[in-house]
């Protein structure tokens, strides 16, 4: 176990400098330019020359990712060139939890309620429930965020708010009121594709030679289903699993800019936009480093549920 | 009862929860850092407090007002610092920290008169040393600011603190505590308008020099408001100046939250958690302006921009007058304002947009007639053994300008028979490519969109600064030797606000003629402002406030 830890954490410097550097590249070449976005319609070649000396764009390519990679290994992720003097790790830091914290919830909503509605409708194959809940889960997994958002808000406001009723704030973030709307959108994707692999993944499993014997030996159908099929039938979700948990950490760049959420995803993907190279470059570190951690934990996760699993690493 | 059958679940459940549980949204307080900032007296100007939303971003750049970066930086600095002069309702330079002041005979030397009894919001006295400090501090290259060289070019020296061979500006100079000199390289008469920008603000070195970079985070200076607390990527709290010297604001605190949506800042004013939205850089969505247009909140003025087509007029075929004339007679404005964008623009037909300074003076446009403009690519020597050839036009990606450009293409192809490609590019390749086309031409765009919005209401800003040919925002390099002269004679004319409108009057005529844009339509600068919010006025430059201590918000309680 701890080789695997070992060796997946050595993977991750790796990973780390490849991606960087990658992304460094293909910022450095892409059209565009972050001073001329900053000056906008002005041009002055004076000033031009100027501000790319001080955020140091006229040194060649190796120094600026050089000097970049010194300061990551200090832990240092860089200065913003849009946000006046803010560091990255400023940035992306009350971004990151704010996302993660979004995120976390949205991904157990949709566990708790995915995962049940897909046994319950494996079980009861081709029953009114399994076809019903199926099409509800497929309907949830296609409505794209930013259709669901104003249905719900136009829910909230013509039937709670007009009304009268206690209705849930449009936008925002600070009270659980504010967590409501957000994290339904968030689940529902989520949930739908949850519910559906779990169903499949369950119907595979209930298949085995294994569950006959059970069957056989006269074990009752929940004991059959919770301590035999479950744990086999889970394996596939971990592995969706991980990733999901890892993506969590870069938000969602619709819900988060509809819903006025101080995240991560907007942030990161106004950057490119921009031009605002470190805040880029951090985006895609934090998320290399989630990617390769969680898949660590999935891995280790197969373990515990899979004891034919060896970690080999 | 074996509890392993739980374990998958379980852990799961754990995982999630506990990571949950660890990145919890911390208590969102701003930065406690040490700052020389008061504490602010409470429930002054009752207890009324006013929730303006900014729109398009979801934070904002800075609050440095030497590098105000866009639009919403500006919106809240405009709130918290002050400098030599302001603008009124009307768009007057009138008084804000200096009191008056005297401009000489040739109109090169502006000696201005401190107020007396100035001071920041901490206390501290301001003198006439700040000021000079402040806009030397502007130009000087460390501050990296983007507006700075530009918005004080006039100034003498300036070109040289910008270029780092000296820290201070030759053509600042102060006489004593209270009286500050300033020197232009030339008469400029709209000068005084570019001190009303925000790079000629005081800023309070002694919080510089105390928190370094992170002096912004309790931002103030000598406007009505100081920072309370900036709560990032969320909202910017501001309370009263307790030293403002035009007296107590009528509300005690502004809040601005942040959205990158303007439809979600909609949403929160018509559920009651604005009292202002829309502004002119991000007005109100225009699939809601036909619900909200007949309420009395909803305020719409002209603004002081134009959106364009403009010309490489140094590459072929658009290096003709005739066929530039050609291609602003084939374009049917009005059912562009009208059919296409829904009423939310007004066509136009000349360079000043409606109301602005110089525009009283009428201009005869370009009517929109097909058989002229047939005429005119004839007259360039296009027939049907020349074709005209294919051209492709650019735009960024944004807004209504796929719209836009579509709608173009189809006048362009049914009123004169010519083939345009569309090009769209992402904003920031746009914006090089629109560098491009300035710095080498033969390598630049055909035509393009663009738009020009102003810095300060004076005719320069749109006639000279966008069509001389010696102006480096004349992206197409359009010259004209007559326009030339007049624009420059007006620029540093000497003698009576009329006749110096004259000469743009003409100059702008020239223009029109010889096709240096091909104007389109003047966006209109809309806002929602609840009923009970007074004393903020709308405008083509944007919402003014003359007089903080009238206005109202809602209740805090």
């Amino acid at each position: 176990m701890s080789q695997l830890i070992g060796r997946r954490l050595l993977s991750l410097v790796f990973v780390i400098f490849s991606i960087t550097f990658l992304t460094f590249i293909v910022g450095y070449l892409a059209p565009g330019d972050p001073i001329l976005v900053m000056m906008g319609p002005r041009r002055d070649p004076v000033l031009y020359a100027s501000l790319r000396h001080q955020y140091g764009l006229d040194l060649p390519w190796f120094q600026q990712y050089f000097n970049y990679v010194g300061g990551l290994l200090h832990g240092d992720l860089g200065v913003s060139y849009r946000y006046q003097g803010r560091s990255v790790n400023d940035i992306l830091g009350n971004g990151v939890g704010v996302s993660i914290f979004l995120g976390m919830m949205a991904l157990v909503l949709s566990l708790l309620i995915g995962i049940p509605t897909g046994i319950l409708a494996s079980l009861r194959q081709n029953s009114w429930f399994d076809r019903t809940s199926m099409i509800t889960m497929l309907a949830l997994f296609s409505i794209p965020t930013f259709v669901m958002i104003p249905i719900l808000r136009a829910f909230n406001y013509f039937v709670l708010y007009k009304n009268g009723l206690p209705s849930l704030p449009p936008a925002g973030w600070g009270t659980p009121a504010h967590w409501v709307m957000p994290v339904i959108v968030l689940a529902a994707v989520n949930m739908g594709y949850m519910a559906r692999l779990t169903r499949s993944s369950m119907l595979e499993t209930l298949q085995q030679d294994y569950i006959r014997t059970a069957h056989a030996k006269g074990l009752p159908q929940r004991q059959v289903v919770t301590v035999h099929a479950l744990r086999n039938a889970l394996l596939p979700i971990v592995t969706v699993i991980g990733p999901s948990l890892a993506f969590v950490v870069t938000g969602s760049f619709v819900v988060e800019s509809l819903f006025a959420i101080p995240g991560v995803g907007f942030i990161g993907v106004q950057a490119i936009g921009q031009r605002d190279y470190p805040v880029i470059q951090g985006t895609t570190v934090v998320l290399a480093v989630a990617v390769v951690l969680m898949n660590l934990v999935t891995d280790i996760l197969y373990t515990v549920l899979d004891p034919r699993i060896k970690a080999a690493g | 009862m074996s509890w392993r059958r739980f374990t998958p679940l379980a852990v799961l459940l754990m995982l999630g929860l506990l990571l949950a549980a660890c990145t919890a949204p911390a208590p969102t307080s701003g930065q406690a850092g040490a700052s020389a900032q008061p504490a602010a007296a409470s429930a002054t100007g009752g207890n009324q407090k006013l929730i303006w939303s900014v729109e398009g971003v979801n934070e904002l750049p800075g609050l440095d007002p030497a590098n105000p970066q866009n639009a919403q930086s500006i919106q809240a600095i405009n709130l918290i610092f002050g400098g030599l002069v302001k603008l009124d309702a009307q768009l007057n330079v009138v008084p804000d920290g200096a009191e008056k002041w005297e401009v000489s005979e040739d109109g090169k030397t502006y000696t201005f008169t401190i107020r007396e009894g100035l001071k920041f919001a901490d206390g501290t006295p301001v003198t006439a040393g700040d000021f000079a400090a402040s806009i030397n501090r502007a130009l000087q290259p460390e501050t990296a600011s983007y507006g700075a060289a530009f918005q004080l070019g006039h100034v003498v020296g300036a070109a040289d603190v910008a270029a780092g061979t000296t820290k201070e500006a030759s053509g600042v100079e102060v006489i004593d505590d209270r009286t500050l000199k300033i020197t232009t390289d030339d008469n400029v008469p709209y000068f005084l308008a570019q001190l009303t920008y925000p790079v000629t603000f005081v800023v309070p070195f002694q919080a510089i020099e105390k928190d370094g970079a992170a002096w912004t985070e309790k931002a103030f200076g000598t406007g009505p408001f100081q920072v309370k607390e900036w709560q990032h990527n969320q909202k910017l709290i501001l309370e009263p100046n307790p030293n403002y010297w035009a007296g107590t604001p009528g509300v005690a605190e502004v809040e601005l939250p942040f959205f990158a949506d303007s439809e979600t800042a909609y949403q929160l004013y018509r559920t009651d958690g604005l009292d202002i939205m829309g502004s002119q850089q991000n007005p109100i969505p225009s699939a809601r302006v036909p619900e909200v247009k007949d309420s009395p909140e909803f305020k719409t003025v002209a603004s002081f921009a134009v959106r364009y087509v403009g010309f490489n007029n140094k590459l072929a075929p658009f290096d003709s007058v005739d066929v530039r004339r050609a291609f602003a007679m084939a374009v049917d404005k009005e059912t562009l304002a009208n059919a296409v964008l829904n009423g939310a623009v007004g066509a136009t037909d000349r360079i000043l947009p409606p109301a602005f300074a110089g525009s009283q003076l009428p201009i005869q446009g370009l009517a929109f007639d097909p058989a002229a403009a047939k005429a005119e690519l004839v007259k360039a020597g296009y027939t049907a053994d020349n074709p005209f050839p294919q051209v492709t036009f650019t735009y960024g990606a944004e807004g209504d300008n796929e719209r836009v450009a579509t709608f173009l293409q189809q006048q362009w192809k049914e009123n004169l028979g010519v083939d345009v490609v569309l090009q769209p590019l992402e904003l920031a390749t746009f914006s090089k490519s629109m560098d491009t086309t300035y710095l080498t031409p033969a390598d630049g765009l055909q035509f393009y969109l663009s738009i020009w919005g102003a810095d300060y209401p004076d005719p320069q800003n749109f006639v000279s600064q966008q069509l001389r040919s010696d102006s480096p925002n004349n992206n197409g390099h359009f010259e004209n030797a007559d326009f030339d002269k007049l624009a420059k004679e007006a620029d540093t004319f000497i003698g009576t606000a009329e006749d110096r409108l004259k000469l743009y009057n003409q100059a702008e005529q020239i223009a029109v003629d010889n096709v240096g844009w091909l104007p389109l339509y003047v966006p209109q600068f809309s806002v929602l402002i609840k009923p009970y919010v007074q004393g903020i006025v709308p405008t083509g430059q944007g919402l003014v406030i003359p007089d903080w201590t009238v206005v109202t918000g809602r209740s805090s309680q």
